[in-house]
């Protein structure tokens, strides 16, 4: 997920484009330098595991083996503009572009792997030609699911699993929902949020059974507890990190936040992973003091609710500063990835885990999503949310249009465009642009009023 | 006694308007009327609550208000109930029960919740992965639950003996409708697409006892003498999820030279192929059916490595000598568009003749269908006169 900012428009970029944190960068050549030694793994003779869904890379880091995410793997493809090749080859397997992009992007990479280095009958291929950067993964031992809020993640793993013949092991998560059928259920408590957190955490438990017999040897708890420690860290660092940006102007964006989601999801938990969050902390404490903003001129703030659209991250940051729109919070950055780390307890870190992967931000009922959204729009002084229709994900789609009643009866300005995570054919530009325009008139019309 | 034809004309009437038949049934009895979701709510729980379940159908309306709160790029079924729950539909229903977890029918849900503040929508959230043995009393407490909260919502205490009693007649149910399938596979029974897909739908909202009596009316007053003729293309309808595929298009599908002996759509074998065990604890008896109708009839909304969907394909043509086969599949539904490539696969290998016909909520191109659905026929027809073989098309390619 390394985003390549362009200009929406380069004529009005020097004058308006979002300035972003230089400390990312680091994350960028983090992730790129993950991915380059993940795509050697095979050679190294490492075992390598395909998972979707929740960040259950610490247990694969505490087993000593290499982990591929496979929905990172299909938006850093999008962010590279380099879908292309997995989506034809998807395409050409049957899936019909309706469906969600992420699954066909990385379903058209198990094929193309597959067909790159493993033989019908599930022997390893070698030397086998993987030009492609979208056929470059290594093929898998095993895989594993871990897939919440959304019955496509599960299913899209039962699949990969048949594109591989059936031959290599599956180990799924189930997560229940967290639909909420009681009135003591809210965010992080009620008999649901317990009930499902030790389901969960038993699971976790079930899953280093299966890791370990994969591995053949027990898992590293030390190594397990020590990555919880650092990403715990990393995780109070980031959200310190985001407060700062309350301040107006604000120092630092969402869009700097969609940055760091790559580190914070599946890099491993150590050293580097802290320092990396740590850094991009005191650059926005310096900006602070500096007086330094992320937008020259900062009129409008605003949230945005939906998972990105990967292919158009530089388009869209630059597209909202061109009208002076800092975009200030989102769900998939502030509601998600490691968010509520007072829950890990370093000791043992499993049920901790297990709350985090319920907290996946589909995993909540449109309710619990509105109340988070409004809490996030206070905290950031927030006048409009936009919500990205994502066009193949139901999933994150769920629930917006009641989030969306809810701003509008908290006095909140709203718009939706579609778009969609990996494929960029449902996204209009004009069609963004004439909403946003609207929006940001009715937000200057309710200032008059008020004034 | 009332006619095949009498009998299936109610039928349809109540199957094409659910709710005036359960808005009956609640003024005549003076119970709760409850919706539930498909496609694996165990109906027998509801119905020992004294309560009328009904699987909630999609409308035959036009969406409008429900564009409001759910995007146009969800599958027709649940942009229906969206709006239906917004257009006053809804009505009838004291509360909604579901346990499925289609990420597109939690939306329509939550939506709906949104929507009808006064009727509680209950989800006991049934795992769908169905290989690891803790997801099996997962299963059951998710059970315990619903009967829990329907004993709160209709005041009343539900026995074992009344789930027993229940899992009977649900079964008694499934076994007659089961029956008129076997007797279409065979030949012996003409039984139309649209025709088999009212008696289906109509037991998914009906009062079991009373729809069980008119099935066994129908089958008395059913006549032998229509076999269908060897010149019809016999097909197999795969597929279509949640709700029941528009009857024109069926009626078109066979207007075209060819005869449904088979299908394994939801408003179809999918919905009653299995039964509860009637032995034993009568909770883990439906527990134990959950797992079970997938083993018997695949669905890709489950997650289950030990089944195919294309396996279970392939030999049910074996059963039925259907030549061809339509995959019917609502447009936008996810857990078939990921599947559907798996399906495709197996067909071409074993060189099965198949098209595939995306639904929409309202207004086919039928005509535009029809050209298509014809071309598919005329693909088995050439295959049919290159070997009479039976079955041949069931061997692989080489
Ligand atoms: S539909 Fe959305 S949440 Fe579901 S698997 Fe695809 S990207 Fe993930
Ligand atoms: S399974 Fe398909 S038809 Fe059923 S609710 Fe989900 S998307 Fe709609």
């Amino acid at each position: 997920m390394s985003l390549l900012i362009q200009p929406a428009n380069p004529k009005l970029m020097a004058a308006n484009a979002v300035k972003r944190l230089s400390s990312t960068r680091m994350g960028g050549a983090m992730v790129k330098d993950y991915w380059d030694r993940l795509f050697t793994a095979r050679e190294r003779g490492a075992q390598v595991v395909w998972y979707n869904g929740a960040a259950v890379n610490p247990i694969f880091q505490a087993a000593g083996i290499e982990w591929c995410h496979g929905e990172a793997f299909g938006a850093r493809l999008a962010a590279m503009h380099q879908e292309g090749p997995a989506q034809r080859t998807g395409e050409d397997y049957g899936y019909i572009n309706e469906l969600c992009s992420y699954a066909r992007t990385t379903l058209g990479c198990a094929v193309l792997t597959k067909q790159a280095t493993v033989s019908d009958d599930g022997i390893s291929l070698p030397g086998a030609e993987q030009d492609v950067l979208a056929s470059r993964l290594p093929a898998p031992d095993f895989f594993v699911n871990a897939y919440a809020g959304c019955s496509t993640g599960q299913q899209w793993d039962e699949i990969t699993y048949r594109i591989f013949n059936k031959k290599l092991p599956l180990f799924k998560v189930s997560y229940p929902f967290l639909w909420g059928n009681k009135p003591d259920h809210g965010y992080l408590r009620g008999q649901e949020w317990e009930d499902a957190s030790r389901y969960v955490a038993q699971q976790l438990h079930k899953l280093i059974e299966f890791v370990e017999f994969q591995t053949g040897r027990p898992l590293d708890w030390e190594v397990l507890r020590e990555a919880m420690h650092y990403i715990k860290r990393a995780s109070q660092l980031r959200l310190e990190a985001m407060a700062l940006c309350r301040a107006k102007p604000a120092p630092a964006t969402f869009w700097d936040w969609i940055a760091s989601i790559a580190p914070i999801n599946f890099l491993p938990g150590n050293q580097a992973l802290v320092d990396y969050f740590a850094g991009v902390k005191a650059e926005i404490e310096q900006r602070v003091i500096d007086g330094v903003t992320a937008l020259p001129n900062e009129r409008y703030r605003l949230a945005f609710d939906g998972i990105m659209n990967w292919n158009k991250v530089g388009w869209l940051a630059n597209k909202f500063a061109e009208n002076d729109a800092a975009v200030m919070c989102g769900r998939y950055t502030h509601s998600a990835f490691w968010n509520e780390p007072q829950l890990i307890d370093e000791d043992d870190p499993i049920l901790g885990m297990a709350q985090h992967y319920l907290l996946c931000p589909f995993n909540h009922s449109a309710k619990i999503l509105g109340e988070l959204l409004l809490r996030d729009c206070e905290a950031y002084g927030i006048d409009g949310v936009v919500f990205h229709a994502t066009r193949t994900c139901r999933s994150a789609s769920n629930g917006q249009m009641v989030v969306a009643q809810m701003a509008q009866r908290a006095g909140l300005q709203t718009m939706f465009f579609e778009g969609d995570v990996a494929d960029a054919a449902f996204y209009k530009d004009a069609i963004l642009e004439s909403r946003l325009e609207a929006m940001l008139e009715a937000i200057d019309a309710r200032r008059m009023t008020a004034a | 006694m009332p006619t095949s034809e009498e009998i299936l004309a109610r039928l349809a009437r109540i199957a094409e308007d659910p709710n005036r038949y359960a808005e009956a049934w609640k003024k005549a009895r003076g119970r709760k009327v409850i919706g539930t979701f498909p496609m694996n709510f165990p109906l027998e729980l509801v119905h020992a609550a004294g309560a009328l379940p009904v699987v909630v159908q999609e409308s035959g309306q036009p969406i409008t208000l429900g564009r409001t709160l759910l995007f146009e790029f969800y599958c027709g079924y649940t942009r229906s109930l969206t709006d239906q729950a917004m257009t006053g539909q809804m009505e009838v229903f004291d509360a909604f029960f579901l346990v499925d977890h289609c990420v597109a029918l939690l939306g329509a849900a939550d939506a709906m919740r949104f929507e009808l503040t006064d009727k509680p929508i209950f989800l006991a959230q049934y795992m769908a992965s169905m290989d690891e043995a803790w997801n099996v009393p997962e299963i059951r407490k998710q059970i315990d639950l619903l009967r829990a909260q329907l004993e709160e919502f209709c005041g009343v205490t539900i026995t074992d003996a009344a789930i027993a009693h229940s899992i009977r007649l649900y079964n008694r149910n499934r076994q007659l409708l089961r029956h008129l399938y076997d007797l279409r596979r065979a030949g012996r029974i003409r039984i139309t697409a649209g025709q088999m897909q009212v008696l289906v739908k109509s037991s998914m909202v009906m009062d079991v006892e009373e729809h069980t009596s008119l099935l066994a009316d129908y089958l008395a007053a059913l006549e032998q003498e229509n076999g269908f003729g060897e010149d019809l293309v016999k097909l197999h309808l795969s597929g279509h999820f949640c709700h029941a595929p528009p009857i024109a298009l069926l009626d078109m599908i066979e207007s075209c030279g060819a005869v449904v002996v088979d299908d394994d759509l939801f408003a179809g074998f999918r919905y009653i192929s299995t039964d509860v065990p009637e032995t034993g604890d009568p909770a883990d008896g439906l527990t134990r059916w959950y797992f079970d109708r997938n083993t018997n009839v695949p669905c890709s909304t489950q997650a289950q490595k030990t089944v195919d969907w294309e396996t279970y394909l392939v030999k049910s043509l074996e059963k039925s000598g259907a030549e061809g086969v339509i995959i019917l599949m609502a447009k936008f539904c996810e857990p078939h568009m990921l599947y559907y490539p798996e399906l495709r696969k197996e067909l071409d290998r074993c060189g099965v003749p198949h098209l595939l016909i995306e639904t929409e909520h309202l207004g086919l191109p039928l005509e535009q269908l029809r050209t298509r659905v014809e071309a598919l026929l005329e693909r088995v027809s050439r295959g049919a006169v290159a070997s009479p073989a039976p079955a041949r098309h069931l061997q692989p390619h080489p």
